[in-house]
């Protein structure tokens, strides 16, 4: 009788977080949308590629955050803490909209291909899901704690898309290739 | 692009650099200056002298290429460089630093310095850490008039 009970609060504990999460992310998308001088990405306007790694690292840089203390003014901090919370909160959901961008122009590439090699699929589909994993994790701990909790997750995220998005490039330039009329007498 | 256009492209670049970005004090200056040979309505760039040189074709290439590169340097800048960026700037101006932090601070008139096609996050970035440096010039100002 008692499982039961706890599960069933177990149950109405994960459904609220959830709600409470998903309330969350959009009333902050909704909030930057406002504040925000350029809009976030989305399907139809905006940028869909990667911001480089080295801004990303200069985004959630501490070294910024060390300089606006040392100038010992509480309005100074105070918008600091905003703009870098919206820049890195533009930062992760353009991210996340290039990770899903290229993901579906793989998609689209694998379609047409005949010769798919399964491991290295399984490897992009692991690194696809891993990085909208860390994505999401990044957006909420922004909301929550402030980008400069987060800099070493988000070079890693950086650094990892950089190279999710080489690899799919390569990916998509070698299967162009093999498809090519009589690239397969060559061979 | 032609290869030979790319070159003639290069060599605009080169003599634009020599001849005008490298009279002018500083990467925010560059970034203004390169900004206003830009036209508000068509987005592309003019600059007399160049294109008399070149062609206007070429020339508007060129200042394309030097408008982007200035302003992915700025962006790349730390908030205290952007800080010494603003000093510069405003030294080298002839009207008052007070009255350009002013005009700065309400008409926001860096934003229109950002090139076309630029990656949205860095944009944003850009912006944000003029704004901060800005409010820290006029932090500053508030806390000692005389200095400024």
């Amino acid at each position: 009788m008692i499982s039961i009970t706890f599960a069933i609060l177990l149950c109405l504990l994960v459904i609220l977080s959830l709600v409470l999460l998903a309330t969350r992310g959009s009333s902050v998308r909704h909030e930057l949308s406002f504040r925000s001088d350029v809009p976030l990405y989305n399907e139809t306007t905006g940028d869909p590629s990667l911001c480089p790694p080295e801004f990303a690292a200069r985004i959630f840089s501490p070294a910024d955050w060390t300089f606006v203390s040392g100038e010992k003014s509480r309005d100074v901090v105070r918008l600091f803490q905003h703009e870098r919370r919206v820049v890195a909160l533009v930062w992760a959901h353009q991210t996340k909209s290039a990770i899903h961008r290229i993901m579906r122009e793989h998609t689209r590439i694998t379609r047409q291909s005949q010769d798919l090699h399964l491991a290295t699929e399984a490897r992009l589909v692991y690194h696809y899901v891993q990085l909208v994993a860390i994505c999401d994790l990044l957006i909420l701990a922004i909301q929550s704690a402030g980008p400069s909790h987060v800099g070493s997750l988000a070079t890693y995220a950086a650094l990892l898309s950089q190279r999710f998005a080489d690899a799919q490039h390569t990916l998509a330039i070698t299967t162009a290739a093999r498809e090519l009329p009589g690239a397969s007498a060559a061979h | 692009m032609t290869t030979t256009k790319l070159i003639t492209v290069q060599a605009a670049y080169d003599d634009f650099l020599h001849r005008s970005l490298s009279k002018l004090p500083c990467d925010l200056a560059r970034l203004i200056y390169l900004a206003s040979t830009r036209d508000y309505n068509t987005g592309s760039y003019h600059h007399d002298g160049l294109a008399s040189r070149f062609s206007p074709e070429v020339a508007a290439k060129a200042l394309e290429i030097a408008h982007r590169q200035v302003f992915v340097q700025l962006s790349a800048y730390s908030l205290e460089e952007l800080v010494e960026q603003l000093r510069i700037y405003f030294e080298s101006s002839q009207d008052g630093a007070a009255e350009i932090l002013r005009t700065w601070q309400k008409l926001e008139p860096y934003r229109i310095a950002i090139p076309v096609e630029v990656n949205l996050a860095v944009a944003r970035l850009f912006l944000s850490n003029v704004r901060l440096a800005l409010a820290i010039w006029r932090s500053r100002q508030n806390r000692s008039p005389q200095d400024h």
